[in-house]
């Protein structure tokens, strides 16, 4: 894993990426000049990111001390932000020692806010409503998997793996030869660990991670699957540059994403419909795009990727118990209305409208000639050798 | 270069051979074996890769020691241990006189009782990088042991226990 070392001068940021492991700091020549010309350029603050540092080693360590002196001296008020990982452990320990070069210098931890939706999302009450998800679209997935390369022996990745319950099943029918799963929340991971301990699998490596920032050398996995999570970030794009890193040359990554607009039903279409298509804009206040699933294609193409294929499939309530589709709505309905909306400041005029599309949709699902439907759009691309 | 994994094994977990002119070669040979023996020993860890990454770290170090001071041919010996919750991991280098003071020195200053003060003023006062600061790192920032067997007359072997509390926050 090489290193950069980028200043942006609008965010007057200098952001450090990689493992920096030099012999001395005379190979640091380039990074000396780009930091001289970081603290030439800014006034007020200077923030040092390292929330995407994954190893540094003394030497390194020595040349920021070095810097953040030199910067101390020159610019007594300027404030040095140094911004820290909590995934990364060697971290937190190793930065604050900055804070004693003087009275302007703060190290923060930064772990929280990956994207505005996250506190939404990371609520261990969002767990039922992965679950039944999951339990609905591997139905499908199971027989998609393969067409989109996905064979026994693999090494598999899972990120943004949830609760994970599609590792599980991944693994039951898959047998990869390795398959880790990763994901930011501890709650889900702590649940996902507990699953595979009472199913007696020991196989799956579950860990806490930043998806945008994986602690993963470059090209390791043959299969990297990230489900329903590209469209919860607001910088989607990069997600896929971490799944593109850490997949082989020839590997393919696989991404699954909705677009709840489309979502139906008969009876009460025009109630459905209107709920919705408000789950998207809700969506959209917390800057995902929960619309994302057509999109996958152009993002998969802008990633570097090729030979993408694509499908969309629909869950309905035809696929098995209708009342599990029913399980699942009431459990958006739950999240959607009950939180999302909620922290959003709807009133509560909209609130009831917005549950009876929910309700209409669950009529659906249960009524004996009724059909509910939820659209999926599973697309896959290959690394280029 | 010599490796060999045995996950059965109750203590040693793995041991690494590299002549010293194989290792010293290329600097870049404390990140790729560090990194390499990392993924393996991490295996099984609640959180693999949290683990390998401050497993990393401190095998690197210890690596780099290596590297920056070995001046006599011969090989170098690296061995992993663990036991419960913690790892060890014995460096063992060729020495001649001059390198086995080194190290005598570099492990005493690891095992002040004071040494993370130490480490702190070394790191923040010194405007040159002392090699030695790689060990009193160790100690100072994983609480690591360190400790410098000198029973062989041509080799001095640093040993090194530390827990990584992999969750902890
Ligand atoms: C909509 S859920 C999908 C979960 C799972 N793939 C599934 O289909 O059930 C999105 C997941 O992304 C995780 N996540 C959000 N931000 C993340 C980040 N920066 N790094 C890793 N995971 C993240 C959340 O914790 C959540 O589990």
């Amino acid at each position: 894993m090489s290193f950069t070392v980028r200043f942006d001068a609008n965010n007057q940021e200098i952001v450090l990426a990689g493992a920096i492991r030099p012999h001395s700091g005379d190979e640091l020549i380039e990074v000396r000049r780009t930091l001289d010309h970081a603290l030439d350029a800014v006034s007020g603050a200077l923030y040092l990111n390292a929330k995407r540092l994954v190893q540094l080693n003394n030497a390194g360590f020595h040349e920021v001390v070095t810097f953040v002196r030199r910067a101390c001296r020159q610019k007594p008020d300027l404030r040095i932000v140094v911004i820290t990982s909590s995934y990364v452990g060697w971290q937190e320990r190793k930065f604050s020692l900055l804070r004693q070069l003087g009275p302007n210098v703060v190290v923060e931890q930064y772990d929280k806010a990956f994207y505005p939706g996250q506190s939404v999302l990371e609520d261990s009450r969002f767990i039922p409503v992965l679950r039944t998800q999951t339990k609905l679209t591997w139905r499908h997935e199971r027989k998609i998997l393969p067409r989109h390369g996905l064979q026994p022996g693999m090494t598999v990745a899972d990120v943004c793996c949830g609760i994970g319950d599609f590792a599980v099943l991944l693994y039951k029918e898959f047998q990869p030869a390795r398959l880790l799963a990763i994901d930011h929340a501890p709650q889900s991971l702590a649940y996902a660990r507990r699953v595979a301990t009472d199913f007696g699998i020991d196989a799956i490596e579950y860990v806490q991670g930043d998806a945008a920032s994986l602690l993963i050398d470059d090209n390791q996995f043959d299969f990297v699957t990230c489900r329903h999570s590209v469209q919860v970030f607001d910088r989607p794009e990069l997600i896929l540059k971490e799944l593109y890193r850490v997949c082989k040359p020839g590997g393919r990554v696989y991404i699954t994403n909705e677009k709840n607009s489309h979502c139906l039903g008969e009876p009460r279409a025009e109630s459905i419909q209107w709920t919705y298509n408000e789950v998207a804009r809700l969506w959209a206040y917390f800057k995902g795009d929960i619309e994302f699933g057509p999109k996958s294609r152009r993002y998969l193409c802008d990633a570097g990727f090729d030979d993408v294929r694509m499908e969309s499939f629909m869950v309905t309530n035809l696929d098995g118990d209708p009342q599990d589709f029913a399980d699942v709505v009431a459990a958006w309905e739950g999240f959607f209305a009950g939180q999302m909306a909620v922290q959003r400041g709807d009133s509560a005029e909209f609130i009831a409208r917005f549950r009876q599309g929910f309700q209409d949709h669950i009529f659906a699902a249960l009524h004996p000639k009724g059909y509910a439907g939820w659209p999926i759009w599973a697309a896959s691309a290959r690394k280029p050798r | 270069m010599t490796a060999s994994y045995e996950s059965t094994a109750k203590d040693r977990v793995f041991d690494i051979v590299i002549g010293t002119g194989l290792f010293a070669a290329d600097w870049s040979n404390c990140d790729r074996i560090s990194s390499y023996v990392a993924n393996l020993v991490s295996q099984r860890r609640t959180d693999s890769l949290r683990y390998a990454n401050l497993f990393s770290s401190v095998l690197n170090e210890l690596l780099e020691i290596a590297f920056r001071c070995h001046h006599a041919p011969g090989e170098i010996a690296c061995t992993v241990y663990r036991g419960g919750p913690g790892d060890s991991i014995e460096l063992s280098v060729p020495c001649d006189a001059a390198t086995r003071t080194f190290y005598e020195s570099a492990v005493a200053e690891a095992c002040r009782a004071d040494v993370a003060e130490h480490f702190v003023k070394t790191m923040l006062d010194e405007h040159r990088f002392d090699p030695q600061i790689g060990l009193m790192a160790l100690a100072a920032d994983y609480q690591a042991k360190v400790a410098l067997d000198v029973s062989s007359s041509d080799r001095v072997t640093i040993i090194v226990d530390f827990v990584l509390d992999e969750l902890a926050r």
